[in-house]
């Protein structure tokens, strides 16, 4: 393991997020301090409205701390994380809807500059990687829950990043999808070496993962495990 | 109770959709019931100019064998008769006057007895030009033919009696001449062609002692009348006013049995104006629908694009335990909530217009007429929203789970329509109708004198409403195949806007063909409604100032006063008046054609066509520019008309020899014309025959070079205020006319009715929906998807980039809707203008094209369509985070 700053993923120092202000404001995340490393594979636990949502919007640079900070000294400013280096899977379908697998899958590299056949090839080297080459020319709403969210991994293969963020990737899955779809994300960060972070209230799911992080009340526990170095 | 619960969530929840489309709604009542308010306003008017347009209502005719004293004495004691006048007619064979050496003699003519009050009873029948205003008045062309003024004496022959020697008084023109002498009782078609040109008035008493002998032995000769002033409380609709009128009338006939026939000039005046309203009605509802069907349509898009999130809603309270018909009893609240709040608010906007527009009077001519226009348009309110929020709401109840309701993108087939080329198949039905009325030489209102009712070719709504069908459908269709066939062009049109994603953009756009097509129909219908009602609107205008400048000559006219003389240097002066553009002379004689005294008009043929705004259909066999070519090239060349043509069975090429007025010797002189073409109308020239010559040609043969009247273009607007100027240099050697004055007089014809203000309300409610469409359509659609574009932008994807989706869109929709919509408005406003036809008049020769408006139009849309681009981009801005939680 190495501790030199720039093989830092994440750092967040302090951290709080209040959403409203007065006697209604609601403070979904509490000083939270944590970093994440090269190789790291998190299950982010804990109940529904606990804050794991807010958090990993937090570290995906998709909202503002309203106390603390946040940096990504490996990965680069916040501006250059998407897309790029940091890939997101969401808890709802998140495919647009007016383009086809491919494209869907292409859009991160497009929108970084790529140019399109080069996009394209490795959209469906990754749809390929994951089997699903027979789903290239078919619209998000033509995919059943669990198909559209291994496009969804797809996608974020594609882009090769160096950190992958789930929010509860399986929510709206049955039980065995819900597996066979965090079995397919863990390959994936595998094959492309990158950390991992999942959102999860399904203890079967946060198993399957060496470290653990735990959320109650806006309040962040790291609580360590078999770390890889 | 749950109904109750359900308004108030919705009040609380979806207040923007829903006065999104309560506004919808109040759109379409309030433009509904205006057009009605004004509808009924400009009837009332029309009942109004016509009976102020009559000066006398009634000519009631003795018939031979009946008691002229008692039927006086009858008609005064007829309850609704305000005034009853006796008056004589007595023809004569000529009257003759002698000025020094030379004796003038005119042909037959007529001698009318009128009463002491008859002038204070009727005071539009006379007016006064020279000398005094009682005993014996000599009509003006009369005068012109005897060379008399008061003072002179007048020999008068008849039938059998010595000849009697009376003296002038005074000369006076006989505004209403042509009613004066009709043939009472007699059908419009058996009128004489033209009233005497001889005539003398002569107090009552003095008549009598004229003719009274005569009738001895030609009763044929003489007969009475009494001219009839009726007590005018008339119902406000030309029609109704007309059948009470007509009814009347037959009354009277029949009350006095064969001792009258009524001469009815109220009843004829409003025989017009019920035409013309019925004209007035029409129009309205061609240029009236379809503004209130697009804000209908409008307003169900509105309401459709929240159809997702009702689906929803509906589902979660199936999940509660709601049955159907609860869930579409709330639909139906819902709609009735949205239909009265809507219908109240479009009320109130169409009181406000009206008020704005008629001062005090308010909505509606009269209570009748407001509680019909206002139910109306509430029902046309409630409908819409009904298509918008109960049918739906309905359709969802039915079948909740339908999955493919919720494919919006989809590979589904084109729509049934497209495949079976519906929208094609309507244009040519529309283009077959029109073809079939246009054989009918487009006769869309019948009207049968004296036949009470009146009827309307409705079959030809059918052109106009097949067509705006057909071309929105088409439209569509079109939208949605370059967006579907046409991939690769689009991807390198949008290239300049869309950051490196073209193809991407190209194929999203693709995809949603059916959003974005819809929006191009909605912007181009729109974009056409603003086209064809304002082509129209400026057309008629147009035609208006025509018809005013036809029946005037120029914006001003100055017509020498008969035995006046204009000094020759007066084109200098004239046009030396503020406010005078140009001075051009138009020559103005009299000729005997054969027998018959006709107004002879001598033209300078360069110059006239633009001096006296000469349009083609003034004439027949060639356009105004080529028939008066064909005069600068022959000075002999000479215009009849087609009465004179017809009766001398003149071909082109034939000499005329026509007898005009000697300059030098005072006598007529043989003068020989060729004729070249025929004449229908003239600026200033009277309703019947005339001839139209070259001026330098006239001048040249009868040795004089004398003009008489003047056309004087005006710099700018006010020709009233320069009419004054004019009036002021030339005294009382003329008679100064302006078309401002003139348009206001002529009688109850639709040009003359006020259509300023409806004109502005259509539009600018044509306007108000061009924006509304272009703006809320692409805006809602933006919205719709702000899902989408959240998810894009948690992808990483910049602004600029996310801007290439909504300009590609947003362009796409603006200048697809503009272009296709301008030519589907300029193909309706020729087929409006075409099957309106009997509206104009003279028909149009060109359409005029309002450009600052519809320039206006464009930016508007425009503007709008930016700012909902722009508010639509700025919303994705920062990520919206909270979009992404949502399921
Ligand atoms: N936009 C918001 N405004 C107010 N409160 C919010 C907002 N978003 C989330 N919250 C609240 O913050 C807390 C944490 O929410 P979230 O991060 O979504 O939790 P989790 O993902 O663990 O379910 C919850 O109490 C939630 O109600
Ligand atoms: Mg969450």
């Amino acid at each position: 393991m190495s501790n030199s700053s720039t093989d830092l993923l994440v750092r967040c120092d302090r951290v709080a997020r209040t959403y409203g202000s007065g006697p209604s404001a609601v403070v979904a995340v509490h000083d939270a301090t944590c970093q994440v490393h090269p190789g790291d594979r998190i299950a982010l636990m804990g109940p529904s409205g606990s804050g794991k949502t807010t958090l990993l919007h937090l570290i995906a640079g998709l909202d503002d701390p309203t106390v603390g900070s946040i940096s990504w000294p490996a990965l680069g400013d916040r501006h250059s994380l998407r897309p790029g280096p940091l890939a997101i899977v969401f808890q709802s379908p998140s495919l647009l809807p007016p383009l086809d697998v491919v494209e869907n899958v292409a859009l991160p590299m497009l929108l970084l500059g790529t140019d399109r056949k080069t996009a394209t090839n490795a959209a469906h080297e990754a749809l390929a990687r994951l089997d699903l080459d027979d789903l290239s020319s078919k619209l998000p709403e033509e995919l059943s829950g669990g198909q559209a969210q291994r496009v969804a991994i797809a996608r974020v293969l594609a882009g090769r990043p160096r950190l992958i963020l789930a929010d509860e990737p399986t929510g709206q899955l049955d039980h065995a999808t819900g597996i066979r779809v965090i079995d397919v994300l863990i390959e994936a960060a595998d094959e492309l070496g990158a950390a991992l972070i999942i959102n999860t209230h399904d203890p079967l799911v946060a198993n399957r993962l060496p470290q653990r992080w735990d959320m109650a009340n806006g309040r962040l526990t790291i609580l360590g495990g078999a770390k890889i170095c | 109770m749950l109904t109750l619960t359900w308004l108030r969530g919705l009040l609380a929840r979806r207040a923007g959709r829903l006065s999104i489309t309560a506004i919808g709604v109040a759109l379409a009542v309030g433009l509904l019931a205006t057009l009605g308010s004004f509808l009924s306003a400009s009837k009332a008017q029309m009942t109004d100019r016509a009976l102020k347009s009559v000066s006398v209502d009634w000519q009631v005719e003795t018939q031979p064998g009946a008691d002229p004293q008692a039927v006086l004495t009858s008609l005064e004691s007829t309850p609704g008769i305000k005034a009853a006048v006796p008056v004589g007619y007595g023809d004569t064979k000529s009257f003759e006057t002698t000025t020094g050496a030379t004796v003038q003699t005119t042909g037959a003519g007529v001698i009318v007895g009128y009463a002491g009050d008859y002038r204070s009873v009727f005071p539009n029948q006379i007016r006064d030009l020279a000398g005094a205003t009682t005993g014996v008045l000599l009509f003006q062309q009369t005068a012109a033919n005897l060379h008399a003024a008061p003072g002179d004496q007048v020999t008068v022959t008849m039938a059998g009696l010595p000849p009697v020697t009376i003296k002038i008084d005074g000369v006076i023109d006989l505004p209403e001449i042509d009613a004066m002498f009709q043939k009472v009782g007699a059908p419009p078609q058996s009128q004489r062609s033209a009233p005497p040109d001889n005539v003398i008035l002569v107090p009552l008493d003095q008549w009598h002692r004229l003719f009274d002998p005569l009738a001895i032995n030609h009763p044929e000769l003489v007969s009475t009348q009494v001219h009839v002033d009726l007590v005018t409380s008339l119902p406000h609709d030309p029609a109704a006013a007309y059948s009470k009128i007509v009814g009347d009338a037959h009354n009277l006939e029949l009350k006095l049995t064969g001792q009258v026939l009524v001469g009815n000039n109220l009843g004829a005046k409003l025989a017009k104006a019920r035409s013309d309203s019925l004209y007035a009605q029409i129009l309205f509802l061609f240029l009236g629908t379809p503004g209130a069907v697009l804000a209908g349509m409008l307003t169900v898009t509105v309401a459709a694009s929240g159809a997702d999130r009702r689906r929803r809603e509906q589902a979660l309270l199936r999940t509660r335990g709601a049955n159907s018909r609860q869930l579409l009893s709330l639909g139906l609240s819902e709609a009735i909530a949205v239909g009265v709040a809507g219908s109240i608010l479009g009320l109130g906007l169409a009181l406000l217009v009206g008020r704005a527009a008629f001062g005090t009077a308010g909505f509606g001519a009269t209570n009748a007429a407001a509680v019909t226009w206002a139910a109306f348009a509430v029902g046309a309110g409630l409908t819409i929203a009904a298509f918008a929020i109960a049918v739906p709401a309905w359709r969802d109840a039915r079948d909740i789970s339908v999955v493919a309701a919720r494919q919006t993108i989809g590979r589904r087939r084109e729509p049934r329509w497209q495949r079976l080329w519906i929208d094609v198949i309507l244009i040519c039905a529309s283009l077959l109708v029109f073809w079939l009325t246009g054989r009918n030489g487009y006769k869309l209102v019948l009207a049968v004198e004296g036949v009470t009712t009146i009827s309307v070719n409705y079959w030809a709504f059918l052109a106009p409403a097949l067509m705006w069908l057909g071309v929105g459908m088409f439209t569509s269709r079109i939208a949605s195949f370059v967006l579907r066939r046409g991939r690769r062009p689009l991807a390198w049109l949008i290239k300049p806007m869309s950051a490196g994603l073209s193809d991407t953009v190209a194929a999203s756009m693709s995809r949603q063909r059916r959003l974005i097509a819809r929006g191009v129909t909605l912007v181009a219908l729109t974009a056409g409604f603003a086209v064809s009602t304002s082509v129209f609107n400026s057309t008629y205008q147009q035609q208006a100032e025509v018809d005013a400048v036809l029946s005037n000559g120029a914006d001003v006219t100055v017509i020498e006063s008969p035995g006046a003389s204009i000094p020759p240097n007066v084109i200098t002066e004239l046009s030396a008046i503020q406010g005078v553009r140009k001075v051009s002379p138009l020559m103005h004689r009299f000729a005997y054609v054969g027998n018959d005294l006709q107004d002879i008009y001598g033209v300078n043929p360069t110059t006239i066509v633009s001096d006296a705004k000469l349009q083609d259909s003034y004439f027949q066999g060639g356009s105004a520019t080529s028939l008066m070519t064909k005069l600068a090239h022959r000075p002999d060349a000479a215009l009849f008309s087609f009465e004179t043509v017809k009766d001398f069975q003149l071909a082109p090429g034939d000499t005329v020899t026509l007898r005009l007025q000697s300059g030098t010797t005072k006598q007529y002189v043989q003068v020989p014309f060729t004729y070249t073409g025929v004449v229908k109308k003239f600026p200033s020239a009277p309703s019947d025959s005339f001839v139209i010559g070259n001026a330098d040609y006239i001048a040249k043969m009868t040795g004089i070079d004398h003009v008489g009247t003047y056309l004087i273009a005006t710099a700018h607007g006010d020709s009233t205020a320069v009419a004054g100027r004019v009036q002021t240099a030339v005294g009382t050697n003329a008679l100064v006319n302006d078309v401002a004055s003139k348009r206001r007089k002529i009688g109850s014809s639709l040009t003359s009715v006020e259509m300023a203000g409806l004109t502005k309300v259509e539009l600018g409610f044509a306007l108000t929906l061009a924006a509304a469409a272009a703006g809320l359509v692409l805006w809602l659609g933006l919205n719709e998807r702000r899902r989408t574009f959240a998810t894009a932008a948690a992808l990483g994807a910049k602004r600029r980039q996310l801007g290439g989706f909504v300009w590609s869109e947003a362009i796409y929709v603006t200048v697809g809707g503009l272009v296709t919509g301008a030519a589907g408005g300029w193909v309706l406003t020729n087929i409006l203008v075409k099957i309106l036809t009997g509206v104009f008049d003279p028909p149009p020769t060109t359409l005029a094209v309002p450009w600052a408006y519809l320039a206006l139009v464009a930016a508007v849309t425009v503007a709008a369509v930016v700012i909902a681009a722009s508010s639509a981009i700025r919303s994705t801005r920062r990520p919206a985070v909270q979009l992404l939680r949502d399921i």
